[in-house]
């Protein structure tokens, strides 16, 4: 069972156990993934190239993993603006494919008051709703 | 013929075996920032009093060797499994880090395809007072080559 997507919450009382963050449509357009590959590194062709990467194996371009983690630290950035992630653990299950369309999911499995922290899971799931990447977050929130 | 993961681990777990040193570029991390969809400008504004890498940036910190040097071939292909990050405190722009690696674990699961063998890489990272700030994990998995 689980709650309405809140919007935005700011600190750990605004939480509720299995309660589901926004959904985020990370932007894993071709010229995004080119931008990542130019100022920050995972540049080369499987990346930024749909026929390189189709010559590799794969069917078109993928997002680096480095990239899906980031997407899913600010899908809580953006819904706990106060927010610290003290630790984010994701699995690369299959490729996140570059222009097509994913969203992220999360949902609040547990809540410790007494740390101030909440625990999360988070997904970035394709068109046909397979999960592409998986992962879990601790994350901290102010008192009050 | 299949490795012996308890050799593995006894001869390779928490012995370090890479030191690097990075130079935290505040505009990088920015585009980092931005190009994963931060909007908070704590991560995005290198004029945000509080401006500071997203937690997850340490993951692109690559070191200078992804294996000890001395680790054995599997035979198998490497594929990136996934990343972990432990974050202790803020990293600046600007900011010295020292990266250092160990292995911090190998383990085996075994599917109907066979066995793969999963080697968790941990890089340290200290700031240039010393202080812990970050782990970044790194996870690869090795689908072992069947014995003929």
């Amino acid at each position: 069972m689980s709650e309405q997507a809140q919007e935005t919450v700011g600190t750990i009382g605004d939480v509720e156990f299995g309660a589901e963050l926004p959904a985020f449509a990370p932007d894993t357009g071709l010229e995004n993934v080119k931008r990542f590959g130019r100022e920050v590194g995972w540049g080369g062709g499987r990346f930024t190239d749909h026929e390189v990467a189709r010559k590799e194996g794969f069917p078109g371009a993928i997002v680096p993993g480095v990239m899906s983690q980031g997407y899913l630290g600010a899908m809580i950035h953006r819904w706990a603006p106060k927010s610290e992630i003290v630790a984010i653990d994701t699995v690369f299950r299959a490729p996140v494919l570059v222009d097509h369309p994913h969203r992220i999911v999360g949902v609040v499995t547990d809540v410790d008051e007494d740390a101030g922290t909440v625990e999360i899971d988070i997904s970035i799931v394709n068109e046909r709703e397979e999960t592409r990447v998986f992962g879990t977050a601790t994350v901290r929130l102010p008192a009050d | 013929m299949k490795a012996d993961i308890d050799e593995l681990r006894s001869g390779f777990l928490n012995r370090g075996f890479d030191e690097v040193t990075f130079e935290i570029d505040g505009n990088t991390f920015a585009e980092y920032a931005r190009a994963c969809g931060e909007t908070d400008p704590r991560f995005t504004d290198p004029a945000d009093p509080d401006f500071q890498a997203p937690p997850t940036y340490v993951s692109t910190l690559v070191g200078g060797r992804a294996l000890p040097s001395d680790f054995p071939n599997l035979g198998g292909v490497g594929m990136d499994a996934g990343k972990g990050v432990e974050w202790m405190a803020p990293i600046r722009a600007g900011a010295t880090l020292t990266g250092k690696s160990h292995m911090h674990d190998i383990y085996t699961k075994t599917g109907r395809s066979g066995r793969m063998v999963f080697l968790v890489r941990r890089m340290e990272l200290y700031d240039q007072d010393g202080t812990h700030v970050a782990n970044a994990d790194t996870r690869t998995v090795i689908r072992e080559r069947s014995s003929e």
